[in-house]
């Protein structure tokens, strides 16, 4: 997916500041600060969002030792014992989730471009070969993936309203549930 | 995986993109200037100011001393080049000289489509009186006055949609009524029969290449978005090597050359509305010598149809349907429509707006190269449909 966070950022701050400040009613000081704030806070968003996953995580993980060191002792009140259970068990489920959570976001994003690479680079090579029957099977492949992924991309930017029928391009919520690819039927 | 540094290209990979990539000598001389200036630096704005002294320079090269510039105001519209109108007063002795009202065309650092501004002017010259275009003045081909290459031609009246209507980015989904579809339908129709049968070989159009009879204008044509792609693009995509490899095996052999658009759609052309007249035709800067299939594909595009009141006829360009636009291109034209040429071209339209929208837009707004960034990175997003789109005409066509 080309149009990220990072791009969407970066032009609507380039936006606001090189073309709606500047054209701004110079006394209307409300609409001066707010336009101000939207380019603080699109800048703080640029900033954190590269990391926000590896904030999340460092946070779980914390969390995770400090419930680690939480041991109840036996002179506390027995009514804290289910308290104690309900973290125990919270801190059992933040432990798999941070097994299940190593892979930075940049290196997933890496992984799919390098994957996306050596993909395009096979189709190249096969089609510029002599081999009919080749041709058709990485032909047949490339047909199907793309037909799933791009309905993906299309949910996914759903709300520019680029679509002709909408009401044919199931939600992007329901799509990425599917943890099996799967031919969906999207016109 | 070793991938070129695109933002910073080397003079090697440069060359080797033009030797893989064999296209029009124009095509390549202003693909291979975007590249050379790739790595300085990105858009500045440009005060109004600064455009009007480089008009004014460039009025002067070209002999005219006499004059001062006057009412220069931005023009909206477009995601590719900075428009600036104004207003010619001569100096004569006589005072018989009327203001002149022009239009200043520039690029900015990079934009959506690199082309040339010369053979802007020189089609615009060519076709002056065949078909309504602004009359060409001056060129800056390689930005000797003003701060990008930049063209002036007069000021067309007219609108490119109706004043009470709405649309969308660039004139797309446009909703014309029917009383005014009826005056304007037969003038896109014979407007384009007068483009596709006028005899360019007797113009002096030195840009313009003229290719081979048979295939060899659709491959300068699929080289030219190839190379566009391999400058442009920041993820490789299976569906865009699998699309460029079937318009090679596919590629139709011309019976006759034209002259093609490249842009022909309700949104290009500026119309009067108080006779319904189309006054001029615009946005020649895709314009090649090749199949004009290209453009009967173009123009019937789905991406630039609606629907009409009743909701059951798709309008090509929003004027008539499909077999209604056919029918009288033929009668008008004297030139035959091949369904087949039209399906290729389909898939070959789709393709470059599939390099415009997700190679260029995305690179030009993210080194910030232009003054329509944020509208770059908007339309980034309607790539994912086009090449929804093109993967269904090419699966229709196997």
């Amino acid at each position: 997916m080309q149009l990220r966070s990072e791009i969407q950022i970066q032009t609507a701050i380039k936006a606001m500041t090189e073309v709606v400040l500047p054209a701004l009613d110079p006394h209307d000081k409300i609409a001066a600060e707010q336009g101000q704030l939207v380019v603080g806070m699109l800048a703080l968003l640029g900033q954190q969002l590269p990391l926000q996953y590896r904030f999340d995580r460092d946070e779980l993980t914390r969390l995770h030792a400090f419930a680690a060191a939480l041991h109840p002792r036996a002179s506390w009140p027995a009514s804290a014992r289910e308290a104690f259970a309900e973290m125990d068990s919270a801190a059992a489920g933040a432990e798999d989730v941070l097994d299940r959570a190593r892979a930075e976001p940049h290196e997933l994003e890496e992984s799919i471009k390098r994957l996306r690479h050596a993909m395009t680079s096979v189709v190249r090579t096969v089609f510029s070969a002599d081999d009919a029957d080749a041709r058709s099977a990485v032909r047949d492949s490339v047909m199907a993936m793309s037909e799933q992924q791009l309905l993906r991309d299309r949910s996914w930017l759903l709300m520019q309203n680029w679509e002709p029928n909408p009401q044919a391009v199931p939600p992007i919520e329901e799509l990425l549930s599917v943890s099996e690819p799967r031919g969906e039927g999207a016109t | 995986m070793t991938q070129p540094d695109k933002d910073s290209p080397s003079p090697e990979w440069i060359s080797s993109l033009r030797a893989r990539f064999v296209t029009e000598r124009e095509v390549d001389n202003a693909l291979t200037r975007k590249l050379e200036n790739r790595s300085g630096p990105g858009y500045q704005p440009v005060p109004l100011d600064e455009l009007v002294d480089g008009v004014s320079a460039l009025i002067r090269s070209n002999g005219d001393s006499s004059f001062e510039i006057a009412d220069a105001y931005w023009l909206p519209g477009g995601a590719s080049k900075l428009q600036m109108a104004f207003t010619v007063r001569w100096n004569q002795s006589d005072a018989t000289s009327e203001p002149s009202r022009m239009v200043l065309r520039t690029e900015t650092a990079e934009s959506l489509h690199t082309t040339s501004r010369r053979r802007e002017f020189e089609l615009l010259s060519a076709l002056n009186g065949v078909i309504p275009v602004p009359t060409a003045y001056w060129v800056d081909h390689d930005a000797t006055h003003l701060p990008y290459p930049g063209l002036v031609t007069e000021f067309a009246d007219g609108v490119s949609k109706p004043t009470d209507t709405q649309s969308g980015v660039s004139g797309l989904g446009t909703r014309l009524p029917p009383a005014l579809r009826e005056k304007l339908a037969p003038q896109f129709v014979e407007r384009l029969a007068r483009l596709h049968t006028f005899d360019f070989r007797a113009e002096n159009l030195r840009t313009f290449d003229i290719p081979d009879a048979g295939r060899q204008n659709a491959i300068w044509a699929i080289n030219w978005w190839d190379r566009v792609w391999e400058e442009d693009a920041d993820e490789d995509v299976p569906l865009v090597a699998l699309a460029s490899a079937w318009l090679r095996k596919n590629a139709p052999a011309v019976d006759q050359l034209s002259v093609v658009h490249g842009d022909y759609r309700t949104g290009n052309y500026l119309f009067t509305e108080h006779d319904s007249r189309i006054n001029a035709w615009l946005d020649w800067e895709l314009a090649r010598i090749g199949d004009r299939h290209q453009d009967l594909a173009w123009s019937t595009s789905n991406a630039f149809a609606t629907y009409d009141e009743n909701g059951r006829n798709l309008l090509v360009s929003g004027l008539l349907t499909e077999e209604e636009f056919f029918e009288a291109y033929e009668r008008a034209s004297g030139l035959s429509v091949d369904q087949k040429s039209v399906h290729y071209y389909k898939v070959f339209n789709a393709y470059a707006m599939v390099v415009m929208t997700l190679a260029t837009s995305y690179r030009v707004a993210r080194n910030g190269k232009s003054h329509q960034d944020v509208l770059l990175s908007w339309l980034l997003g309607v790539g994912y449909m086009l090449m929804d789109d093109m993967r269904r005409l090419i699966e229709n066509g196997s």
